[in-house]
């Protein structure tokens, strides 16, 4: 694996490179715009809303909020061991990480399934027009993650890997990236209505 | 790093189960209380797992900036 030292105190190169962090702002204001339109909108019609909130578990809510959260955990503790050059802990953490990601993705199945059962989708009110869009489009975010980690995972087993710590850190940048997503998600679905 | 990782992991595991149970509670200033704590935990991951601690000020500038901007015009919309 390459290795070279990085001033990350200069301003084009930030942890995982500044490309990663143009596609991350890009993507935080998306969402945090989806999200103030969801509250405008939650402001016309505040009972439709409440009503709608509360068909939704606030306990899935949580434990996906601890699954990501302990998924970036072990993201970063795993970025750290490789930049020792401990690539056999790095491979486990990032088997963690994966793990962590794959319950996420799991349990929002069972949610998924339980509002479609409920015959609750995407058309049903404004409030679930918008659980739908935006839970749908961060779950997107989180299979090309994992799948950019898979293939992370696999790379750097490699004796003839040319993976760079700062390829290794850009994948872990749009990992958190989907943590910092479901953080601006939660509270605004699961809570406030 | 592994020590403020993981003291930082537990902090927003504490956040994230304090929001949960606060939302139960009634009066205006939960909804507050909510989303500054959502805040505290963007910062938490932006800084400390994703070492932005460690960029130049112009990107914590930038990322701070955003979540005050976000969480301020969630409450602007609320109130």
């Amino acid at each position: 694996m390459q290795t070279q030292q990085i001033n990350h105190k200069n301003f084009y190169f930030p942890p995982g490179g500044i490309l990663i962090w143009i596609i991350i702002f890009l993507e935080l204001l998306t969402f945090g715009i989806a999200l103030i339109a969801m509250l405008y909108y939650g402001n016309q019609d505040v009972e439709g809303f409440n009503s709608s909130r509360l068909k939704l578990n606030t306990t899935y809510g949580m434990l996906n909020t601890l699954f990501l959260l302990t998924s970036g955990y072990f993201m970063a503790v795993s970025v750290t061991a490789l930049k020792k050059g401990d690539k056999r802990t790095f491979n486990k953490l990032l088997f963690y990480t994966v793990l962590f990601g794959v319950l996420f993705l799991c349990l929002k199945s069972l949610e998924y399934y339980e509002k479609l059962s409920e015959g609750i989708g995407i058309a049903y009110n404004t409030f679930f027009t918008f659980y739908w869009m935006l839970t749908l489009f961060h779950v997107i975010h989180v299979v090309v993650g994992l799948v950019i980690l898979t293939s992370v995972y696999f790379g750097i087993r490699k004796e003839t890997s040319n993976t760079t710590i700062e390829d290794v850190e850009a994948s872990a940048a749009f990992w958190h990236m989907c943590d910092l997503i479901w953080i601006m998600l939660f509270p605004v679905i699961y809570l406030i209505f | 790093m592994q020590k403020i990782a993981t003291t930082t992991w537990i902090i927003l595991i504490i956040l994230t189960i304090s929001s949960a149970l606060i939302f139960k509670l009634d009066g205006s200033y939960v909804t507050i209380i909510i989303l500054i704590l959502s805040a505290l935990k963007f910062l938490g991951i932006s800084f400390q797992f994703m070492e932005m601690k460690k960029a130049h000020m112009a990107w914590k500038t930038i990322i701070i900036s955003f979540i005050i901007v976000f969480v301020m015009g969630q409450l602007l919309i609320i109130a």
